[in-house]
């Protein structure tokens, strides 16, 4: 009468995708019993009457076969207390078989990176290093891209992404990013980027960028903020991820090997092409907290600079800190953004006082051109 | 909840029943109609907000949108972007599947998603993408694809070979290498063409009978170049 599955079982005249069945382990064997509407029948497979093996799409789940001709059966085991019961209860002969089967898939595991090796030479040893997260050989890489790579990577996704949602081409909304973010690019010396921020018709309320200068505003965002200036604060935060690269060093990080080598031997499009993959992965890149950080004091910075009133930003924390204990569903929970706020208070108090110059918008007028809000639920 | 496909075959929708405060989740843009007790709940992982979550590595799905009967039952009906074929599969928490980005469609409450990063070396050969989505737990998966589905059943052992622009899922106890990179090293470890898969049963692999990619390109030609 046992309900949940924790086994699939394969053979002749059963479905392909296995069957659902429930497997206890006995003192000599285990025991199957089958779930549900079944071709399968009930039984007892002794330990001496079965093979196991490791296998799998990770090679994480026991393989155990049993039976000769068409009444073979194989069972796949995932469950990890269900696995380790069989580890204990089964006699150390049919052990070592298994662990001999571990030993050559990592023999097998092993002979591949060989083969990696030998193709790719001293470079595999920089990309085991970039696996195991050496932060100074990221920076060396992309310290070793040119700009207008980022940039034609970051189009290619960002033009992907605008194609594929509904895009506001003009209007107040559209004025308002645009003003905000040439205010504070001229304020940024010798920028290399020239940055293009869009907004997109949703509800989500969150805005990204896209290395190489390729910002999102999602209108949900707008709609949320309270002010022009909280809306430039987070803007801010997102064009000193550009500015200092952050994107590219979470992707040299995560495709590891290959993006250097692409970046060695200089293959512009070797490197566009494995970022075309990660796609639209590239925007919901979570950043190290050092980067977030980095963006949080550098963004408040850049809002002194081109007179923006700061407290914008740390007032958009402060909000969603406190939203977030009734709205735990829509921003998961961060503790985190209380701490920030502290952190860019202090950070304010040390920078020289500017006298903020309002946006030429009214912002209410900016969010009543965006229609009735559908956030507010 | 009770799902069920309408006009099976190139055009299909899918219809969901929802009881009072019970949810689907579906490819953001999947939804067609819904009945106005439906509440819909867009969200997206990542950007400024996700870099203040919590869970910084957790791996939900881009964008999806979460539907929810919040003020009463109702259907909602969901259909996808391209012409094809849509499969329901039901998840009993035991078998999992690993699917293409664009093949999930939608998933009832208990059916769990995930972005898994591929092993270095199948996710840089692999067209299918650099993520593919491992999805269990329990509850009913939605797929789509381009062009029909046609299911693959391998016995233990059993081999097949897969062109990968035409994959849409796969069973978690079937294995799979990438083989034959037809035009040099870095070429095809970017663009991932020419590349199969050559998978290894037990379990069952879903195939798309149109390569988007391809039906991409012989648009292409129809699309006058301005400049
Ligand atoms: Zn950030």
């Amino acid at each position: 009468m046992t309900s949940i599955p924790n086994a699939l079982c394969f053979g002749d005249g059963l479905p392909g995708a296995g069957a659902p069945c429930h497997v206890t382990v006995s003192a000599d064997g285990l025991i199957m019993v089958p779930v549900g509407t079944s071709p399968l029948v009930e039984a007892a497979i002794a330990f001496t009457a079965m093979s196991v093996e490791a296998g799998g799409l990770d090679h994480d789940q026991l393989v155990v076969s049993w039976g000769v001709g068409a009444s073979v059966r194989t069972l796949y085991l995932k469950d990890p207390a269900l696995i380790l019961a069989f580890r204990h209860a089964a006699p150390s002969v049919l052990m070592a078989h298994l662990e001999r089967a571990a030993e050559q898939v990592r023999r097998v595991r092993h002979s591949h990176r060989a083969l990696w090796g030998s193709a790719v030479g001293v470079v595999v040893g920089l990309g085991l290093l970039l696996w195991f997260g050496a932060d100074l050989i990221v920076e060396w890489a992309v310290a070793r891209i040119p700009v207008e790579w980022e940039q034609k990577l970051g189009e290619t996704v960002y033009q992907d992404f605008l194609s594929k949602e509904p895009v506001i081409k003009e209007g107040p909304a559209v004025s308002a990013v645009q003003e905000m973010t040439q205010r504070m690019a001229a304020k940024i010396p010798n920028n290399p980027y020239t940055f293009q921020v869009s907004v997109v018709q949703s509800p989500v309320v969150n805005a990204f960028a896209l290395p190489g200068g390729y910002v999102v505003v999602f209108t949900g965002l707008m709609k949320k903020a309270e002010s022009g200036e909280e809306v430039a604060g987070v803007l801010s935060h997102e064009l000193n991820h550009v500015l200092q690269r952050h994107g590219m060093e979470r992707i040299v990080k995560m495709m590891g090997l290959a993006a250097v080598v692409s970046i060695l031997v200089g293959d512009q499009q070797g490197l566009i092409g494995l970022a075309r993959q990660l796609g639209l992965e590239l925007a919901t890149l979570k950043f190290g907290r050092e980067q977030e950080t980095e963006a949080d004091v550098t963004g408040i910075r850049l809002l002194s600079d081109a007179r923006i009133a700061p407290d914008g930003m740390i007032r958009f924390f402060e909000r969603l800190s406190e939203k977030d204990k009734e709205r735990v569903e829509l921003f998961s929970s961060h503790p985190m953004s209380a701490a920030r706020a502290e952190r860019l208070k202090a950070e304010l108090a040390a920078l020289p006082k500017q006298t903020p110059e309002p946006f030429t918008f009214e912002w209410k007028g900016v969010q009543d051109s965006l229609g009735v809000s559908e956030a507010k639920k | 909840m009770k799902s069920e496909i309408l006009y099976p075959g190139a055009f299909p929708m899918v219809r969901v029943y929802l009881n009072e405060g019970e949810t689907v989740k579906a490819e953001s843009g999947a939804m067609v109609a819904a009945s106005p007790t439906i509440d819909i709940e867009s969200k997206m992982e990542g950007g400024f907000l996700g870099a203040l979550s919590r869970k910084m590595l957790s791996g939900e799905k881009f964008f999806f949108q979460t539907l929810r009967a919040s003020r009463g039952a109702g259907e909602v009906l969901l259909a996808p972007t391209v012409p094809g074929e849509i499969v329901l599969l039901d998840l009993d928490g035991v078998n999992e599947y690993m699917v293409q980005k664009d093949g999930f469609l939608a998933g009832t409450e208990g059916v769990k998603i995930e972005s898994k990063m591929q092993s270095l070396t199948r996710g840089l050969l692999g067209g299918e993408g650099f993520f593919i989505l491992r999805i269990g737990g329990t509850g009913r998966l939605i797929l789509n694809s381009f062009g029909a589905i046609h299911k693959i059943e391998l016995k233990p052992n059993e081999e097949y070979i897969v062109d990968n622009s035409h994959l849409v899922a796969w069973t978690s106890t079937t294995t799979y290498n990438i083989e034959k990179a037809s035009s040099g090293w870095i070429a095809s470890l970017t663009s991932g063409e020419g590349l199969v898969c050559r998978f290894r049963g037990p379990g069952v692999v879903y195939i798309q009978s149109r390569n988007p990619g391809s039906f991409g390109n012989w648009i292409r030609q129809f699309i006058p170049v301005s400049e």
